[in-house]
């Protein structure tokens, strides 16, 4: 049973420029994959996803970025909301973050926990699988 | 009557005597050409048009041409120069430089002025000095470089070509802090 949880701090404009800064970044030359290392941090507008690793996966064209492949540890913060998990894979097209392993949502005073969340930043929504479980701080934050 | 035969002998006298009043020929002179190109060419001995290609170690091609090597110690310095590393595998590092130096005994190249690198997977990057292996497939540049890449424009501190860990292929390493802007086409 899944946790629909509204992530109402999350919704962001996935037009706006991508900004990705790291330690390295190293090009493979022979089919281009592209791999960001040491303490990654992706901006986009208000949202910041900081990882160990990102890997760059184009499109067909090969010109524009399909998804964003985040592993090492992934910490995804959003004014109000901040979500932590093992892996993350953002789709920039779609808008949708599917972050993986042991995830981690703060939201305010509220904390839930889970196998797998499913975020999509265009509607600021977003679903929380696998084994919920929400806990309330008393006193908030 | 008279001048049928007096014309003709006039003529043959005139034509035998031609050769007396001809200009003398000198045949020590017979290439004109400037006497300041060949004393260039001695005081300042170079190449034009060097071309060098050799196989690196890892089984890559690498062609290197100079519009200009003139010798120095140890080595040469090279003025528009453009070289090609083609690994293994088909891909390939274009780069060019308006000037360099080469270091014989180091084996590489030390460019600087105007150093461009392109590579076939679509990045085209700009750096102020580059060290370039001349028998090995290596490549650093001397600063922090710029570059357009297929997702969007990069800047970082450095930049290396590798090869691979499991030595496949060449990995270019941009290092020392990479900073990515990719803007979403709509």
């Amino acid at each position: 049973q899944g946790t629909e949880v509204s992530f109402g701090g999350l919704k962001a404009d996935t037009g706006l420029p991508v900004e990705v800064t790291a330690e390295s970044l190293s090009v493979n030359q022979a089919d281009g994959t592209a791999i960001f290392a040491g303490e990654v941090l992706v901006k986009q507008g208000e949202m910041r996803l900081q990882a160990g690793e990102v890997k760059v996966e184009y499109d067909a064209t090969g010109k524009a970025i399909d998804r964003l492949h985040a592993t090492g540890g992934v910490l995804m913060v959003n004014a109000t909301d901040a979500a932590e998990a093992a892996e993350a894979v953002y789709t920039i097209a779609s808008g949708e973050v599917v972050m993986m392993g042991g995830v981690l949502m703060t939201q305010g005073a509220t904390a839930i926990k889970g196998d797998t969340l499913h975020i999509n930043l265009k509607t600021g929504t977003g679903r929380m699988e696998g084994g919920v479980t929400t806990t309330f701080m008393p006193g908030g934050n | 009557m008279i001048l049928k035969v007096s014309l003709p002998l006039v003529a043959l006298a005139i034509l035998s005597s031609l050769f007396l009043i001809s200009p003398p020929i000198d045949p020590e002179d017979a290439i004109p050409y400037a006497d300041v190109e060949i004393a260039d060419r001695l005081a300042e001995p170079r190449m034009t048009g060097a071309g060098f290609a050799t196989v690196t170690s890892d089984g890559a091609t690498l062609t290197l041409s100079a519009d200009r090597a003139a010798p120095v110690a140890g080595g040469a310095e090279v003025a528009g120069l453009r070289g090609q590393l083609a690994s293994a595998d088909g891909a390939v590092t274009e780069i060019t430089a308006a000037a360099g130096k080469l270091d014989r005994t180091a084996g590489q190249l030390e460019l600087h002025d105007g150093v461009r690198l392109s590579t076939s997977t679509g990045y085209e990057v700009v750096t102020d000095s580059l060290t370039m292996g001349t028998d090995r497939s290596f490549l650093e540049s001397g600063g922090p470089v710029t570059a357009t890449a297929p997702m969007g424009e990069l800047t970082s501190g450095g930049l290396r070509l590798d090869r691979a860990a499991d030595g496949s292929t060449h990995l270019l390493v941009f290092n020392k802090g990479v900073r990515l802007i990719y803007r979403p086409q709509p």
